[in-house]
């Protein structure tokens, strides 16, 4: 009996060397993709993607990758937000910028062989532009109701009229879309990820299908979840979806009209937690991540990865909520809280390397930046005099943050809560805090609950409405600022057709802006993505579109 | 019996009824409501206000509630936001991964957790005795997540022996057919996949099961020292029996009930625990998917979570109260 309990052990242990080095061999085989050109590029994502048809999106996970594997008619140029030529190598517009003319690419196929021809671009408008049902709820056509208004047939009254008229092919390679009025979202419409050009083959397996369920429980169609059902004409083809594992597999596409892919497999695996992400990209299980925290921007580059920064393409705000308190209405508060605030400490001490004071409300990188507006430089004894002028030396303000999130144009909310809190108190306002969790935030700060609050904004397409729009274009709530000019000349330069006018009139409007001072733009910050050493990068973009296809495995 | 098995089941009725109503107020006082979980942060108060009618969110809270309530006796959870499938379908489909991993979990709790506690009660106040206590101890306190980023720093970082991440590694071509990857792999014969498999399951295997273990090990060693001073077990040693006999036929077999209801609650606990778990080591379970919901504010999948959880503990309740009742008549009585 002794005699075997002691074989015992030493049975176990050789069993269990043997296993690690079975298990070392394993792990080392996967993780060298070096001189192995055919190994699958990994990519941790944040989420899984919500359908192959990227017309029912409106995530960006999703948008990832369906910018990978279809293409839209106008694009922005890689590493850079300019509108560049997409499926259409070049385009006018008519004079009043209701018609759109958009000159084909010659030679391009899709994946499952059909080509391209203007002929198949309008049959994408005008399917979308005919749906009805479910297919019309928000839900389900976000970003078609955000560019284009309505349907042909609004089924719901709170829908609006529709902006697209019709599409027209004027010959093979000639496609004119008209739309009822100009908006300056456009031509960066046709660049959203959401009006990826299909196929005909894959519109008619299509035509049928149907979302069912109702509002709010809605099952997208089977189409949606099957790789290969509808065709692109990106680099990339869908070739699975694994839904069990959240991981979306693309492979080159070899009839590809421009540069092939520099990989022949890339791999989107969901890995929802920051730190599980950067731990897999550690181990060598993922070769990139995005969204990668600021505070391990630095540790990531020491350890020899590369964390290429994207140009800044968002803003960060202290909102002043003049209807909740009555005293931020008089613009001498409003300026002194500006003159409070010392907001190149938060570029230095909280925000990644890269970032910048904001001085109006959009980035300096999107036309219709002045250097002209009102600036409010950190004068505290200035602050205290507006205040004493304004009769409010004894002010309390409620300032809200939210808590467990971080947002890529402000990380570490609590930080930058307690720099302008310290700032704020050391000129006499006594700060009340108040803090939410972002689901809850959120809803609070647009419904006015909030006398100050952080907030902030990442562009979806080079134009400075994008920025001003959403906040001055009418009034609201969140804001509860009431300035009807302003909100006339908003109106009027988003639907000037004259691209130079425009932006001289985006210039007068930040110079206006930051006269009313609605609130303290506080800082432009870079959000970063991360690649293993042996990755030859692609192209990092300021709005997060980046094309893989100009990636590649180091020599 | 049958009596007071019926009775028992019956008062799962108010029991959920309850439940139910907490989900609803829970799902009636989410911040912002629903139309913020379902559109982008940029939509307009209009799209809101038209998605808050299309809902039905305009209705009394009564008729809002009976719906509720009977989409859930139907089985119909909702739709996941992130997905925009049935939340029941998402839940089968990441069962299988979830299923593994509560498995191998439970498999090293008992098999290291059962002989451990058993020997340490034997060899009361040795170092093995210590050892073993201070250990559970020690695993009780250990947040898993915590301990989930040391075995992944050691083990997948530094000494890359693991995986730090997954379910399979990427690319891995299997052929499906349960969803569950060791049975498939090993009726197709595929054991690259089944090796592949199992290498992925060790570290977040061995988070998962650092409580259940602790709390077995610390079990079983207070149950065998209880058997051990009983009166049949030394009536059975002055009778002279075999040591072995004694030892396996009396102490562990008597010792083992109350351990083996443990094992029966804990199994239901690691299905909870899988949300850390998984989430940590990017395991495409249910209990990942939970955690991603938690960052999109998918409320029907954590409503649907919630329930299933909520039912799957007062099921085992029931069971585990059915089996004292089978075990010692005495419940019965009561």
């Amino acid at each position: 009996m002794f005699t075997k309990t002691s074989r015992k052990p030493a049975a176990l242990l050789a069993a269990a060397v043997s296993v690690m080095l079975l298990a070392t061999a394993c792990a080392e085989s996967e993780r060298d993709p070096e001189g192995d050109s055919s190994a699958p590029f990994v990519f941790g994502s944040a989420g899984d993607i919500k359908s192959l048809d990227p017309f029912l999106a409106s995530d960006g996970e999703t948008f990832r990758y369906s910018r990978q594997v279809y293409e839209t008619l106008l694009e922005h140029e890689s590493g850079g937000s300019e509108i560049v030529g997409g499926l259409a190598e070049t385009w006018e517009q008519s004079e009043d910028g209701t018609e759109w003319t958009f000159h084909l690419r010659e030679g391009v196929v899709f994946h499952d062989g059909d080509e391209l021809t203007a002929e198949v671009v309008c049959a994408n408008f005008d399917r979308w532009h005919n749906l009805s049902g479910a297919w019309q709820s928000s839900n389900n056509s976000y970003y078609w109701q955000a560019i284009f208004g309505g349907f042909a047939e609004n089924e719901d009254e709170g829908l609006p009229e529709s902006r697209y008229v019709s599409c027209e092919a004027t010959d093979e390679l000639t496609a004119v879309i008209t739309i009822s009025e100009y908006s300056s979202i456009f031509p960066g419409g046709f660049s959203l990820a959401a009006f990826g050009i299909l196929s005909p083959t894959s519109l008619e397996t299509i035509a049928e299908a149907e979302i069912t369920g109702e509002e709010g429980s809605y099952t997208l169609p089977e189409y949606t979840r099957e790789p290969g059902a509808i065709a692109g004409t990106g680099p990339f083809t869908a070739q699975a979806w694994n839904r069990d594992q959240a991981e979306v597999t693309l492979q080159r596409f070899d009839d590809y009209w421009g540069e092939p892919a520099g990989f022949e497999t890339m791999i989107l695996r969901a890995i929802p937690d920051e730190t599980a992400r950067r731990q897999a990209l550690e181990a060598g299980d993922i070769h990139g991540y995005d969204l990668v925290a600021p505070a391990d921007v630095e540790p990531l580059t020491e350890a020899g990865f590369q964390v290429p920064t994207r140009d800044v393409f968002n803003v960060l705000y202290l909102a002043f909520q003049q209807e909740t308190s009555e005293e931020l209405a008089d613009i001498r508060v409003r300026q002194a809280l500006a003159h409070a605030v010392d907001r190149q400490r938060i570029v230095d001490t909280i925000l990644p390397a890269g970032g910048e004071v904001a001085t109006q409300f959009h980035p300096n990188t999107l036309d219709g930046w002045s250097e002209n507006v009102t600036t409010y430089d950190y004068d505290p004894e200035k602050a205290e005099e507006l205040l004493a002028e304004a009769g409010q030396e004894d002010l309390t303000l409620d300032f809200c943050y939210p808590t467990e999130v971080t947002r890529p144009y402000m990380p570490a909310p609590r930080d930058i809560f307690d720099v302008i809190s310290q700032d704020l108190e050391s000129v006499g306002v006594t700060v009340e805090p108040k803090s939410f969790e972002w689901t809850e935030y959120v809803p609070n700060t647009d419904s006015g609950e909030c006398s100050l609050y952080l907030l902030g904004w990442t562009g979806d397409y080079n134009d400075a409405y994008n920025f001003l729009g959403t906040w001055f274009s009418v009034k609201n709530d969140a804001w509860g600022m009431d300035e009807p000019e302003l909100f006339d000349a908003m109106a009027e330069a988003s639907s000037n057709p004259d691209t130079e006018e425009r932006i001289a009139a985006y210039q007068g409007l930040n110079e206006q802006i930051m006269e009313i001072l609605p609130g303290l733009p506080i800082s432009s910050s870079p959000p970063s993505i991360v690649f293993a050493e042996n990755v030859n990068p692609p192209n990092v973009s300021p709005l997060t579109q980046e094309d893989f296809s100009e990636g590649s495995w180091k020599e | 019996m049958l009596r007071f098995i019926v009775r028992r089941t019956l008062q799962l009725i108010p029991t959920l009824g309850g439940l139910s109503i907490l989900l609803f107020i829970w799902l009636q006082r989410l911040p912002g409501g629903p139309e913020y979980a379902l559109l982008p942060d940029d939509a307009t108060d209009e799209q809101r206000a038209q998605l808050r009618r299309a809902l039905g969110l305009d209705e009394p809270l009564t008729v809002q509630y009976v719906r509720f309530l009977r989409n859930i006796l139907q089985g119909d959870l909702g739709t996941s936001l992130q997905t925009g499938q049935p939340v029941m379908e998402e839940f089968f489909t990441r069962f299988p991964a979830t299923f593994e991993l509560s498995v191998t979990a439970i498999l090293i709790a008992v098999a290291v957790g059962i002989p451990l506690g058993y020997l340490a009660a034997r060899r009361r106040g040795g170092i093995l005795d210590f050892a073993a206590v201070g250990g559970s101890l020690l695993g009780i306190c250990t947040p898993v997540f915590f301990l989930a980023f040391i075995l992944k720093v050691v083990f997948a970082e530094r000494l890359g022996l693991f995986p730090s991440a997954f379910r399979l590694s990427p690319g891995l071509s299997r052929t499906d057919l349960s969803g569950f990857v060791i049975l498939d792999g090993l009726r197709t014969g595929e054991l690259d996949v089944v090796w592949d498999a199992l290498m992925h399951l060790v570290l977040p295997g061995l988070a998962l099961a650092s409580i259940p273990l602790a709390v077995i090990v610390r079990m079983t060693r207070a149950s065998v020292l209880e058997v051990l001073d009983e009166d049949y077990v030394r009536t059975a040693n002055a009778k002279g029996l075999y040591r072995r006999t004694v030892r396996g036929r009396h102490v562990l077999r008597n010792a083992m009930l109350p351990v083996v209801t443990a094992i029966g609650l804990l199994t239901g606990s690691l299905f909870a625990g899988a949300v850390l778990t998984e989430s940590v080591f990017a395991f495409p379970g249910v209990g990942s998917f939970v955690y991603a919901a938690t960052q999109t504010r998918d409320y029907p999948v954590l409503t649907g979570f919630i329930l299933l959880i909520a039912t799957m503990y007062v099921l085992i309740n029931l069971l585990v109260d059915i089996s004292y009742s089978l075990l010692d008549p005495r419940v019965r009585a009561q």
